[in-house]
């Protein structure tokens, strides 16, 4: 396969896998701010904070407001991290590589993109018909997920598409976590109410697992515990780890290289860092650099990565 | 609907529906069922194929403040329609046509005995900046230079088919042709079905089935690839549809590198060689070593490569000097010096400014001519006499007398009519008709129809895309 086309294909997959995340977390954060919940309305703060490139001074002028920041994170073409710029991008990798990919693939990102950039959508995420259409994003992007699966072929390029996928929901996963956890002063022994999570949690579609799987008080630790470590949850840090190996071990054996070895490595010690971590040495002090250093190590294999089999230009 | 009650024709105008009595017989059919339809149902139609167009991707973006905004090249719903006898004179016409077409190709670049027999003189093509000597003595696969061509014709006042012009380097828009078809099959299911229109759908196959037999010998399972300049190029959609309908790669000039004269693309395994490249990159951007040095688009080392005969380039470089406007003068010529036949499709009277006397009989007349640059294509660089203003004609007298060899003037032929769709009712515009030949080992291979282009401005002439033209499906039915 050429590195460009698997280079497209990677970020194509990244783009695409951000666009999902950010949808959840807008829109999860759109329906509980509706809820006035115990310490006064929800503000937009954080999700502003992890999610745009806006300036502090721009973000405090929009945290109250859910329309502007709606827009924010949706439709702006100056936050060069907004929905309608992620979804530019995908499409600009996926019409590089217009031969490559399926023509469903391919007209569902082209559609997607189209829909984003309707002219009056503006106007709609500001009326009541917000929700709709949150509910709308949502849906062409599930749709593009099942499309590309249903119809893309396997081999090299599939491998490099699920890399780029699972990097992406495996960085989203650490940042989440870290900027939730910050908000709580990392303290993951004391206990917070469930329904504080549930920000979170819903952002990565994992409340209704949560109220399945854990029936302690120890709310704090046990949140932790599942977007870190539990292998059962397809958000959690673990489980993306699991499929990034599976995915590049095929994507080795399809492309033999002596470098390889190398990126081998480099990845083993991140996942076994992660698989081999003892919860019980995490506390309010360990967890932040814990996080940090994860983070870290994803960046370099992924550096590593494009390095090996990107480079063409 | 009332189909007639607009449909206002110029006088001395072939119209292709209507004979001014009556319904010529093979439009019957599509007439009697369009009038069944009312207007809301046809612009639902209209409004459905400008929604395929968009969801396909099939654009160009105009570019204004920092946003572009994409657009659909105009599509008309009424289908032009050919019959099968008239189709099967173009076919034989094109088909000698590019006969002649090659055989001045491998003449001109080798033994050059039509300039020693001073059939075609030897200035012209001396003076033609298409004629790349780089390429001299190199010999290409079968001889055969023009593999792909999208001649243009039209259709004179006398209901003739003339040629315009011959597109012999990189022509576009049969993805059009194609993709016109698979519009009409979704807006007029029945009538398509019912009228028995030959196919087109297996131009990329038969384009693909050449690309492998262009391929050095020895090789049983040859590397085919399409070279695009990328996804800025206005032609982009087009190279992807080709290359995913042949199942072959589409590669930009970055993908491939020469060593030791055979040419490579750079793969996730490393380097994989190629034998065939299907380029659509003009001739002065393959290969920065040997023409333009700053582009970025071509490959170095990629004539070495050619030159060697490690790999094929489609359509071959240097085919520039035979479709220059000025040699197209020569084709009839040349059909009967390397045919020793007559043609079959006429040319248009084509006037060369270079010479005093022909140059002075455009300048008396030129109400009545167009003046085209040699070595322009999409309508750009025309001065139509009829409607130029004494300002402009004053400017375009200067350079054309600093540079006669570099025009061409032609009497304005009135392109024949057709029905469009336009504004919910029937309107008559002008067409072109660039039918999409093949050539291979085992000769000229033609899809019935080819892309009709539409001028869409009452009463234009000029049909490019870049200048308000649309297109139609072109059905050839028996």
């Amino acid at each position: 396969m050429l590195s460009r086309i698997a280079d497209s294909l990677f970020w194509l997959a990244r783009y695409m896998e951000r666009a999902e995340g950010l949808l959840r977390v807008t829109a999860t954060h759109y329906l509980l701010s509706l809820d006035k919940d115990v310490n006064g309305a929800l503000t937009w703060q954080s999700v502003l904070e992890t999610f745009t490139t806006a300036t502090p001074a721009e973000i405090e002028a929009t945290k109250n407001q859910t329309a502007d920041a709606l827009k924010l994170l949706l439709t702006s073409n100056s936050n060069s991290n907004s929905l309608k710029m992620i979804i530019g991008k995908a499409r600009e990798n996926a019409r590089g590589i217009q031969d490559y990919i399926t023509k469903e693939v391919w007209e569902e990102v082209n559609s997607f993109y189209h829909l984003i950039n309707q002219p009056t959508l503006d106007k709609r995420l500001s009326s009541y018909e917000a929700a709709d259409m949150l509910d709308l994003f949502t849906r062409h992007s599930v749709l593009y997920t099942g499309i590309t699966d249903i119809t893309m072929a396997r081999g090299t390029g599939w491998g490099f598409m699920n890399l780029g996928k699972y990097i992406e929901r495996c960085f989203e996963t650490i940042v989440l976590t870290n900027k939730h956890y910050q908000m709580n002063h990392y303290k993951i022994h004391e206990s917070k109410d469930i329904m504080q999570w549930r920000q979170l949690l819903m952002s990565l579609s994992g409340y209704e697992l949560h109220l399945k799987t854990y029936r302690s008080s120890a709310d704090n630790h046990d949140v932790l515990h599942q977007v870190l470590f539990n292998e059962d949850f397809p958000h959690s840090v673990v489980y993306s780890l699991g499929r990034i190996d599976r995915h590049l071990q095929d994507v080795t054996r399809r492309n033999v290289s002596e470098e390889n070895a190398a990126l081998m490595r480099c990845f083993g010690r991140l996942y076994s860092k992660v698989k081999h971590t003892d919860m019980d040495t995490l506390n309010n002090h360990t967890l932040h650099p814990y996080l940090e250093e994860l983070r870290g190590e994803v960046l370099q294999f992924t550096k590593l990565l494009s390095q090996q089999f990107f480079s063409y230009a | 609907m009332g189909f007639l009650d607009q449909y206002d024709l110029s006088p001395n105008i072939w119209d292709e529906m209507y004979d001014r009595k009556q319904i010529r017989e093979h439009y019957h059919k599509v007439f009697h069922s369009l009038e069944q339809f009312d207007v809301n149902a046809l612009q639902q139609k209209d409004r459905l194929a400008g929604e395929l167009f968009m969801n396909q991707g099939i654009t160009f973006t105009v570019y204004s403040d920092d946003a572009g905004i994409e657009r659909i090249f105009p599509f008309d719903i009424i289908p032009r329609i050919i019959t099968g006898k008239e189709w099967n004179h173009i076919e034989l016409g094109i088909q000698q046509r590019l006969k002649a077409l090659n055989l001045f190709l491998k003449d001109i670049y080798n033994e050059q005995q039509i300039l020693k027999d001073k059939i075609v003189p030897a200035a012209l093509i001396a003076s033609c900046p298409h004629y790349t000597r780089e390429v001299f003595g190199i010999r290409v696969p079968h001889d055969i230079y023009v593999h792909i061509s999208g001649i243009d014709l039209i259709r004179g006042e006398d209901g003739q088919f003339y040629v315009l012009e011959d597109n012999l380097r990189t022509p576009s828009g049969v993805s059009y042709m194609l993709e016109n078809r698979e519009v009409t099959k979704r807006i007029f299911p029945e009538l398509l079905a019912a009228s028995h229109v030959r196919r087109v759908s297996n131009y990329p196959l038969m384009l693909h089935e050449i690309l492998l037999q262009m391929a050095p010998a020895q090789i049983s399972n040859p590397s085919v690839v399409l070279l695009t300049p990328g996804i800025y190029n206005s032609a982009y959609y087009e190279h992807a549809f080709l290359a995913r309908m042949m199942g072959i790669t589409l590669v930009e000039g970055r993908d491939l590198v020469v060593d030791n004269h055979k040419v490579y693309m750079k793969t996730t395994e490393g380097l994989e060689q190629v034998h065939v490249i299907y380029r659509r990159i003009d001739d002065e951007y393959l290969d920065p070593l040997v023409f333009k040095p700053d582009s970025a688009l071509g490959v170095p080392g990629l004539m070495n490569a050619y030159r060697m005969g490690n790999v094929a380039i489609v359509n071959a470089i240097g085919n520039g000097v035979a479709d220059d406007k000025a040699v197209y003068a020569y084709v009839p010529q040349m059909i009967r010096y390397y045919l020793n036949e007559e043609p079959i499709l006429p040319n248009v009277p084509t006037y060369e400014l270079s010479d005093p006397e022909q140059r002075k009989h455009v300048f008396d007349n030129i109400e009545r001519m167009v003046i085209k640059r040699t070595n322009q294509s999409g309508g750009y660089g025309m001065v139509m006499g009829n409607k130029v203003t004494p300002e402009e004609w004053i400017k375009a007298k200067a350079a054309i007398e600093a540079d006669p060899r570099s025009f061409i003037a032609q009497p304005i032929i009135k392109l024949s009519t057709v029905p469009c769709f336009i504004d919910g009712t029937f309107q008559a515009r002008h067409v072109d008709l660039r039918p999409y030949a093949l050539c291979g080992p085992q000769g000229v291979q033609i899809v019935p129809g080819g892309l009709t282009r539409v001028a869409l401005r009452k009463d234009s002439l000029i049909v490019n895309s870049s200048q308000g033209g649309g297109s139609k499906d072109t059905w050839v039915i028996d």
